[in-house]
């Protein structure tokens, strides 16, 4: 995909605006190249290159709103869009929770894009790739996996004087290694320079997981210590973000921040900001409503500090959108944490384990979900690395098991944690979701296990 | 592109530039959604895209190519280029070949059969049954009320190397609800249901009766949240059609996808617990359980006339009485594991991601018993209408559900209602205790199935009749 720049892709999207002659509009630009190389049995089976264009548009007609989208920047197709959505918001009625566009404000300079990255090649994918499936076949396991760039640009303009523009990159590797023994092993990397992947280091994580990962014993239901790897981390933190950290879910009561903002929630070792604007996250600096982004303490020591807001529910809790406006399609209104930032701590895994007398290691689970979204509760199995740690040591291997627990109890737990790492949970990976969590290991003094797998 | 000759020309190029196998399909999606919020209209929303996605065998690995940039005489050329320069890539780390089942070639058009055309009902009209539902799910402690209606068109064409030339229209419509009831000292109660979508015009909103569902969950809501917990203990569970639609979904659709068993999956959606040794002699469930993956089964969201491989739409029994039998396959998988012919599961999500193996309409057959003479079978159970979270695991073969909505059975009849019901099982262990499947088949749709990398949803049917459990272990949580 040719980057089109700011002039190229904000021009149209003016001269749109000012031809429709409506006095509320906006219009919101998303235009994406994946490319996808996908791996297994240590051969790539899949290798993909996307170009794609989306378009949002909303015309307002005395606070009423119609919606369109297509995937063309043609001025034709924009000036169709823009009087779909007026055609469309002119047979409602008003919409007395209209919150009004956003007006023109600074964001700070995108920082989450790389050149370099921009231009990897298909080739480029493959060399990684058969790096991670050279040290494994060495190992005498086999590779599966993905590599894969995203290139992004995302603009926004409207009749109040926005005019936004940000492109980034996203590289993202990843490695499963599973052996004729029945283990299994996993690590990843991301970032927004591909040349920040390591895949001989991926490797090396997941080959020593899946040699460790042998004669699986099952591990009786109870409360358990435990060590979170980042990915398990990342796990417990969408949950946090989507049963609790909008202002949409504190509005209707759902979230575990209703009625207690100011009281303590969790231990004192957890602490929790959404900030887009961190240097190490992956984030532009706006959302798609046009609003720049802000840094939001959500749980300070854990103490609820609040939600994040777009304009929408800023409007009805009298609060300003704090920039957490996501595609109304995949989320609808309300705001959205997608930039968790967790506090971390300076133990090194091995620290993190020898903390523990009796417990569990867990690498990353697999499809979570949640029972009791008042006090974000998760369900979900682990995968790929879990073990068994005794007196500090890790001393055999277990079979999946089904963790149950509120995220509030399991880091009012905290007793350790490691430097932060750039993940996503499980969801997030192929897109399902859209979180991205600086998070850091961590060793707690209570899990709790409801099931096991078979050995 | 759905009638000039741009496709053809260009996979003729692919071909003269010495791939094995090339294929260009356009597509063109428009939708149209409405949605009532608290009564407020919250979105009238109308989306469309158009774009073309290439593929090409070459050195025996795919590459694929996507955009929506198409106007213009020489669009799909470039593309096919940039998807052999993926395949060659591919080929640098290649340890098998990819060797597609036989397939006849193809002509021919398939369309939806409707009487109204969805796009066509007054916004308005949609309007006002969205408002008169959300009136009626305005209950005394209703805290979150949202209703939708949604449609759905999509054209293509397939034009592939081995002489396939296919041209769909399909057109689908349905109707969700929503409700979150909350009171002082309790945990809130939702009712909602998003599988009511089907393949058919407005008739089928019509049919569906959106203001009789909305009755029914503003009664259930309030119920649910003044009701006791349940009593954990192992108990006899009679589950309705919604409900078993997503449990035969997750814990057969999924784990009979061959993609899986190929560990294509392997690193985010993850295997199975049924493997090829395992096709004929692998338990899954008791003698009354038979499951099939059927894409002719008229107004199914997995229906059609040809995947995407341009293979014509088939039924593959996949459990029989109890026994594994089959699994859903492409043209790929078929030949990676010796079948003798693909099962018609290849498909995208649009014109720009790369066809994989998805569920068409994976269904639980019907059984020859009534709900009643099953109902009546119970002494002490408890009857599950639809799911709420769910959780499993990457083989399919552990899982977590709860329960929207529970209610007692006691001596053959349905009484008061219980909070807090889920259960976890193994896959075999669960489907093993049924011992009795209902007559009252009826047809469920869902229309965002996620699995690939990048994200492809998938619009699916699924069939289930009640059907009933013996001595399931419960959790309770409130």
């Amino acid at each position: 995909m040719t980057l089109l720049e700011p002039d190229a892709l904000l021009s149209p999207l003016h001269t749109a605006l000012k031809a429709s002659r409506l006095d509320e509009a906006d219009l919101w630009v998303h235009r994406r190249r994946a490319a996808v190389t996908r791996y297994s049995h240590s051969s790539i089976h899949q290798n993909a290159v996307s170009d794609e264009t989306h378009v949002h548009a909303r015309a307002i007609v005395g606070s009423a709103i119609g919606a369109t989208s297509g995937n063309s920047l043609e001025a034709d197709a924009l000036r169709e869009l823009l009087a779909g959505a007026a055609e469309l918001a002119m047979v409602q009625r008003p919409n007395v929770d209209w919150p009004g566009l956003a007006t023109g404000a600074d964001h700070r300079e995108p920082i989450a894009f790389d050149a370099a990255t921009a231009r990897l090649g298909a080739a480029d994918q493959a060399t990684a790739i058969a790096t991670i499936c050279e040290a494994v076949d060495t190992a005498g396991f086999r590779a599966a996996g993905t590599h894969s760039v995203d290139i992004t640009e995302d603009a926004v303009a409207n009749t109040n004087g926005v005019s936004a523009y940000a492109p980034a990159t996203v590289a993202y590797l990843r490695a499963l290694v599973l052996g004729e023994h029945g283990g299994s092993g996993y690590a990843d990397d991301l970032s927004h320079r591909a040349a920040e992947l390591d895949p001989a280091a991926i490797a090396s994580r997941a080959i020593e997981k899946c040699a460790l990962d042998r004669d699986r014993t099952q591990l009786a239901p109870g409360d358990y210590e435990a060590v979170f790897e980042e990915d398990a981390v990342a796990e417990i933190l969408r949950i946090m973000s989507i049963t609790g950290l909008s202002g949409q879910a504190v509005r209707e009561g759902r979230s575990f921040l209703a009625g207690v903002i100011g009281q303590p929630v969790t231990g004192p070792k957890f602490t929790l900001h959404d900030d887009a604007l961190h240097p190490g996250q992956l984030a532009i600096p706006f959302d798609p409503e046009g609003t720049p982004k802000q840094r939001v303490a959500l749980v300070e020591r854990g103490v609820a500090k609040g939600p994040v807001y777009d304009r929408w529910s800023a409007k009805a809790a009298g609060a300003a959108s704090t920039g957490h406006a996501v595609d109304p399609g995949r989320y609808g209104h309300g705001g959205h944490a997608g930039n968790l930032v967790m506090a971390g701590g300076t133990a090194t895994r091995d620290e993190l384990i020898g903390a523990v007398t009796r417990g569990i290691l867990i690498t990353r689970f697999h499809y979570t979900n949640t029972p009791d979204p008042k006090r974000a509760t998760m369900t979900g199995t682990t995968r790929d690395g879990t073990f068994l740690i005794e007196n500090g040591r890790i001393t055999r291997a277990l079979a999946n098991v089904r963790y149950t627990m509120s995220a509030l109890d399991l880091f009012g737990g905290i007793d350790l944690l490691g430097p932060q790492r750039l993940v996503r949970d499980w969801w997030s990976t192929n897109g399902m979701g859209s979180i991205v969590c600086l998070a850091p290991a961590m060793k707690v003094s209570r899990a709790t296990i409801t099931g096991s797998s078979p050995a | 592109m759905l009638e000039d000759s741009r496709l053809r020309n260009a996979v003729e190029w692919a071909t003269a530039s010495g791939t094995s196998y090339a294929d260009a399909r356009y597509v063109e999606r428009e939708s149209e959604t409405v949605s009532v919020k608290d009564g407020q209209v919250e979105g009238l929303d109308r989306d469309r895209d158009r774009g073309v996605g290439v593929r090409v065998l070459h050195k025996g690995s795919w590459g694929f190519a996507a955009s929506d940039r198409i106007t213009g005489e020489s669009v799909v050329v470039p593309l096919f280029e940039q998807a052999i320069a993926r395949a060659e890539a591919a080929a640098t780390v290649q340890r098998r070949q990819v060797v597609l089942a036989p397939q006849e070639p193809q002509r021919g058009e398939y369309r939806t059969r409707l009487r109204r055309d969805p796009f066509a009902v007054p916004v308005k009209e949609r309007v006002d049954l969205l408002r008169g539902a959300d009136a009626i799910l305005a209950t005394p402690n209703a805290k979150v009320r949202r209703v939708s209606v949604a449609s759905y068109r999509t054209r293509k064409r397939l034009v592939t190397s081995d002489g396939t030339d296919v041209r769909q229209e399909i057109v689908e419509c349905g109707a969700g609800l929503n409700v979150t009831a909350a009171a002082a000292g309790t945990s809130p109660a939702t009712r909602n249901d998003m599988r009511n979508v089907r393949q058919a015009g407005w008739e089928y909103v019509e049919e569906f009766d959106v203001l009789a569902h909305a009755r029914t969950f503003a009664r259930d809501v309030e119920a649910v949240l003044a009701a006791k917990p349940a009593v954990e203990k192992p108990t006899t569970l009679l589950i309705d059609q919604p409900f078993l639609a997503l449990l035969v979904h997750e814990s057969c659709g999924h784990p009979t996808e061959s993609d899986r068993v190929l560990e294509h999956e392997v690193a985010f959606a993850g295997t199975t617990f049924m493997w090829p040794r395992d096709r004929g002699t692998l338990r899954y469930g008791s003698e009354h359980v038979s499951m099939t993956a059927d894409a002719t089964i008229p107004g199914g969201l997995g229906t059609f006339g040809w995947d995407d491989d341009g293979v014509p739409a088939t039924r593959t029994p996949l459990i029989e009485r109890g026994i594994f039998t089959g699994y859903l396959s492409s043209r790929e998988t078929a030949g990676a594991l010796g079948l003798s012919r693909s099962g018609a599961c290849a498909r995208a999500e649009g014109w720009q991601h790369f066809p994989i193996v998805r569920m068409v309409n994976v269904s639980l057959e019907p059984g020859p018993a009534t709900y009643g003479e099953l109902l009546r079978g119970i002494d002490d159970g408890l009857l599950l209408q639809s799911p709420a979270s769910y959780s499993l695991d990457d083989k399919r073969q552990n899982f977590h559900f709860s329960t929207q909505v529970a209610r007692v059975i006691r001596n053959g009849e349905v009484g008061e209602y219980v909070r807090g019901v889920a259960f976890q099982s193994l896959t075999p262990d669960f489907w093993g205790s049924c011992d009795g499947v209902a007559d009252d088949w009826e047809l469920h749709g869902f229309v965002s199935c996620a699995k690939g990398e990048p994200l492809q949803l998938m619009r699916v049917g699924h069939g289930a009749a009640h059907a009933r459990f013996r001595e399931r272990p419960i959790e309770v949580r409130v």
